[in-house]
This record gives C-alpha cells, sequence and structure tokens, in this order.
C-alpha cells in the first residue's frame, strides 16, 4: 500500500479530497438533524 | 418546501454522484490514445487541467440554476406576498452568489497555468463580474431596507430582472465575442479557445452530467437547510413582536 502510494502520488490527493468532502458532508448531516431538532422545539411552543 | 422523499435523494444522490466525481474525474489517467472507457484522451495544451471540466463547470451550472430559482420564487412572492417565498428566493440567490464566486475563484486559478494570468479580462471573466456586480448589489439593496414586505416585494422585483440578465450573461454574451475561454468565437488572426465542445469524448461528457446533476441536487439541499434556517429566523422575529 505505502509503495503503491509513494508510486502512484495522485492517489494520496484523491484521500485528501475524499477526507474534506467527507467532512463537508457529515457537517451537513449533523446540520439538517440540528434544524428539524429546532423546528420541533419552535413549533412545540 | 421540498417533501421528505424530495431530500431524501438530495442528500443521498448529490452525496453518492459527487463522490463517483470525484473519484473518476481525479482517478481515471489520460492517455494520447485511449483504449477503454477507463481513460480520457490529452486534449493539447490542455492535458491534466481538462480535468476542470467535472469540478468548475457545475460551479457555474449551480449558480445560473440557483439565481433562476431566486427569480421563480421572486414571482411567486409577487402574486401571493407570502412572505415564505421571499425567503426561499433570498436564500437562493445567496447560494448562487456562493457558486459564482466559486466558479469565478476556480476559474481563475485554471487561467493562470492556461491562460498566463489570473485576471485577462476575457470576455467570461467580464461577464461572471457583471453578474458578480448585480447580485451583490441585490444583497445591498436588502440590507438598506428595515420593512420586511417592502424589502420583500423590492427585492422580488431586482431579482426577476437580475434573473433575465443571467442566460445573455452566462451562455450567450461570452459565446458570440472572442476570447480564450471555451466555448467563445476566435478572432480573426486565428486565436480563439484549446478545443471546443465536440472534443471531449463521450466517456468525460457522461461524468460531466453526473457532475451537473450531483452539484444540482447539493444545491437543492443546501437551499433546503438555508431555507429552513430562514424560517426559524423569521418566526423567532415574530415571537419577539
Amino acid at each position: 500500500m505505502e509503495e503503491f502510494l509513494s508510486a502512484n502520488q495522485l492517489y494520496i490527493v484523491l484521500g485528501v479530497v475524499l477526507l474534506i468532502w467527507a467532512g463537508i458532508v457529515s457537517y451537513l448531516f449533523r446540520l439538517d438533524k440540528k434544524l428539524t431538532k429546532l423546528e420541533k422545539l419552535m413549533n412545540k411552543g | 418546501m421540498f417533501g421528505k422523499t424530495s431530500t431524501t435523494i438530495f442528500k443521498y444522490g448529490s452525496v453518492s454522484l459527487i463522490s463517483v466525481v470525484l473519484v473518476a474525474g481525479l482517478a481515471i489517467p489520460m492517455t494520447v490514445s485511449p483504449q477503454s472507457w477507463l481513460e480520457f484522451p490529452v486534449i493539447p495544451g490542455l492535458e491534466e487541467k481538462a480535468r476542470n471540466l467535472f469540478f468548475h463547470v457545475p460551479m457555474s451550472w449551480t449558480a445560473v440554476l440557483a439565481f433562476f430559482f431566486s427569480a421563480v420564487y421572486g414571482i411567486r412572492y409577487l402574486r401571493t406576498k407570502n412572505i415564505d417565498f421571499d425567503v426561499v428566493s433570498v436564500s437562493s440567490a445567496g447560494l448562487g452568489l456562493l457558486f459564482s464566486i466559486l466558479a469565478t475563484v476556480t476559474g481563475a486559478l485554471w487561467a493562470k497555468f492556461n491562460w498566463g494570468a489570473f485576471w485577462n479580462w476575457d470576455p467570461r471573466q467580464t461577464s461572471i463580474f457583471i453578474l458578480l456586480l448585480i447580485y451583490g448589489a441585490y444583497f445591498a439593496l436588502r440590507s438598506a431596507i428595515d420593512s420586511e414586505e417592502k424589502r420583500a416585494g423590492l427585492s422580488a422585483v431586482y431579482t426577476i430582472l437580475a434573473g433575465l440578465t443571467v442566460p445573455f450573461l452566462v451562455f450567450i454574451m461570452p459565446r458570440m465575442m472572442a476570447g480564450l475561454h471555451p466555448g467563445a468565437q476566435g478572432d480573426a488572426s486565428g486565436k480563439g479557445p484549446l478545443f471546443e465542445a465536440n472534443m471531449i469524448a463521450p466517456n468525460m461528457r457522461m461524468l460531466f452530467y453526473v457532475s451537473l446533476i450531483g452539484f444540482s441536487l447539493l444545491f437543492l439541499w443546501l437551499l433546503h437547510l438555508r431555507v429552513r434556517a430562514g424560517r426559524l429566523e423569521f418566526q423567532q422575529k415574530q415571537g419577539e413582536r
């Protein structure tokens, strides 16, 4: 694996890009959940 | 605004399609004479920079979509005076501005290595600059008006007029003039864009469409989130009165 990555460095960048994308997506999912919670709270009171 | 099924499609559709585009768009190798579907042809002068097609162009497309939504909800507001449509309209215009800025910045980075300078007033760059000014002015207009109804009415009219300029600035003007951006006309001395749309290989074109759909779905998800936050803000303000 390490040898493969040192020979094909593009895949390291691809890993970086995918990690960033995963971070942004999980943030958006959490934001979505938070909004749902707030909506429930507002519509109760 | 959107039902549960549609938002599920937006979420999982955008995440999976954009992931596919990121992996395929970056990892599929480029060769001079492609032998299979998993190889992209080299476009002389563009080489690896051609991959920008999958990432930069969808930004611009998504911005157009967002400005279109903003204008449509501007019309709906004027017809019904329902303040909720104003929330959708302004949220969409904000996302349109975000994606326009991304298109401008990613385009400038590409231009540096393709044309030699980050900014050189290519017709495409000039037109998006005007677009940024138009929608920047929209938010300046909104921030200057305190009355909610007045603000919603004026900005609805503004966003409809602004929406009318979008097709000219994005699809028509840069294609009519001599310029370096793909799609532009060459000038009299034969200088022009490095490649034409028909030089895009079928597999690249397919991935490009996947990217357009993926980023459109991402826009709809972001719009849905932004609108819900806007509604909560509005409810909160109503409660304070």
